[in-house]
């Protein structure tokens, strides 16, 4: 059976687990998240056939007093769903140093590290986040960052940079540099540690999954939802719905976030 | 389940600047949404809002004259330029088989408030016809005031955003029952159908692919396997869009 056809059916896939490399936890200042707790979320992943979430916690991302810690409680409850990106705040070097001390103690918890800057207000070129930069080239780590089109912190010519510069990183374009689409692809062509992320992209316009696939491959696009806020079924939809080959959708779907975390 | 599914967010016409994959005509749309399996759907013309609201009702008109499975919805200015409301407004919107009705304050440069409307608001609550707001012309501040002023009209609000807008929408649903919410964008939402069905039921949510901007397959899918009874789903899918049409008094 298709995929789309039994997805329509049976509302998950038998030989196609999805890998969603762009998540988040708990709740936040700026939306209502009815369900973001992770024994919620790992209900709603089993449903949809989730196997893997790899998330950097809201309260990491907005709260140096909590820092990393929560990533790592929310692993360890639910090992067999969950991994972590070590988050990053470049406005608290200290912290950094023991961030980068709890990832070497915690390998089984962290993939890589989530940047944050349009938010955090420091470009990711900023000598603050030398250290994780460093540190993830040197393990060959996955960076997730979250990239926007007209962004001075994120935006593609910053991520053109650090791509020159961290060439054994694998870069995650968290939303795909927003709005820039052609110049996301380029990066991801020119580079073969770029990918794609389609979080907050297939909702914004129908072709734009055809566009990625025709030009940057499929073999270079992640599956990320920002999940909690977004709902599975919906983008899971998107990827059905774009006019790409089964081959392609099991590619953005688990194949290439298998490869990624396999080298790991 | 077999959903059958009643359509109330599409446009059709080439935009001045293409977004998403275009559907020229009513012909095109048909085919569409053979494609997906909707049966019906309330249409607009893009010309409607970034050409010009007169001219754009009048492609729809053409457009959608001999296709029974379109309804249409026209677009509206400030009575007082007598541009699109003008005298027999209602008889031309049945004519044209015209059941809503949407603004975009924010692109045709007009206040949506009483001053402006008032008198045709009265009009359009007596006939039960529905306002389609996009909530990317108006602000919820502007929305809040608008049914301050009208609580008795009925409002599909759509294209709702990507940001979660539960802080801004259970507040209307739950003071106002003429507020209904479309699903293209809260279906994006993770619980967006699931959580509004469970405080406010499903009679107050609307359908849409919000085609040709968006896949219409993300709205389907989300609806067919929501956690939600398969009554709640046909309600949404199709009878309550059905049930606004039918109650229209033209």
């Amino acid at each position: 059976m298709r995929l789309k056809e039994e997805f329509y059916q049976n509302g998950k896939f038998s030989d196609c687990p999805i890998y969603d490399l762009h998540g988040h936890m708990g709740s936040f200042y700026g939306a209502h998240f009815p369900r973001n707790s992770p024994e919620q979320m790992v209900k709603i992943m089993e449903k949809f056939g989730v196997k893997l979430l790899v998330f950097c916690h809201h309260f990491t991302l907005f709260s140096p007093d909590i820092g990393n810690s929560v990533n790592i409680e929310s692993v360890k409850k639910f090992p067999d769903k969950f991994r972590a990106y070590c988050g990053i705040n470049p406005h608290y070097p200290e912290n950094i140093k023991k961030d980068l001390e709890d990832f070497e103690q915690n390998k089984d918890i962290f993939v890589g590290f989530k940047f944050l800057a349009d938010y955090h207000r420091v470009p990711i070129t900023d000598e603050r986040y030398k250290p994780a930069w460093e540190f993830a080239d040197k393990k060959n780590l996955l960076v997730l960052m979250h990239t926007w089109g007209g962004s001075p912190s994120d935006g593609p010519q910053q991520v053109r940079k650090c791509a020159e510069k961290y060439k054994n990183v694998k870069i995650l374009m968290g939303h795909s540099c927003h709005g820039e689409w052609d110049k996301a692809i380029k990066l991801s062509q020119d580079f073969p540690n770029v990918y794609l992320d389609l979080c907050a992209v297939p909702d914004e316009e129908r072709g734009i999954i055809e566009k990625f696939v025709m030009e940057a491959g499929s073999e270079k696009i992640i599956f990320g939802t920002d999940f909690p806020w977004f709902n599975y079924a919906y983008y899971i939809g998107t990827v059905l719905g774009a006019e790409i080959s089964e081959e392609d959708r099991k590619n953005i779907f688990f194949k290439n976030a298998q490869r990624l975390l396999k080298k790991i | 389940m077999k959903l059958k599914f009643f359509d109330a967010n599409v446009y059709i016409g080439q935009p001045t600047i293409p977004k998403g994959k275009p559907i020229k005509n009513a012909n095109e749309l048909i085919k569409e949404m053979d494609k997906y399996i909707i049966e019906k759907s309330l249409v607009w013309h893009i010309a409607q809002r970034d050409v010009s609201p007169e001219e754009g009702n009048e492609l729809l008109n053409k457009e959608i004259s001999d296709k029974k499975r379109l309804f249409g919805c026209w677009t509206i200015l400030p009575p007082q330029t007598e541009e699109v409301i003008r005298q027999n407004f209602f008889e031309q919107m049945k004519k044209n088989r015209i059941y809503a009705l949407r603004i975009f304050p924010k692109s045709h440069n007009f206040i949506l408030d009483k001053i402006v409307f008032k008198d045709f608001f009265i009009q359009l609550i007596e006939k039960n016809i529905p306002v389609i707001i996009d909530t990317q012309q108006i602000s919820y501040e502007s929305i809040y005031t608008l049914l301050k002023d009208f609580p008795d009209l009925e409002c599909i609000l759509c294209d709702i955003g990507i940001w979660s807008v539960n802080r801004y929408i259970w507040p209307l649903l739950e003071k106002f029952q003429g507020i209904f919410i479309e699903t293209s964008l809260l279906a994006l939402e993770d619980g967006g159908i699931e959580e509004t069905v469970k405080r406010f039921g499903s009679d107050r949510i609307i359908f849409g692919t919000g085609l040709p901007e968006r896949y219409p397959e993300a709205s389907i899918v989300s609806l067919l396997h929501a956690d939600i009874s398969d009554e709640d789903k046909e309600k949404i899918a199709y009878k309550n869009m059905e049930k606004i049409i039918l109650q229209v008094k033209l």
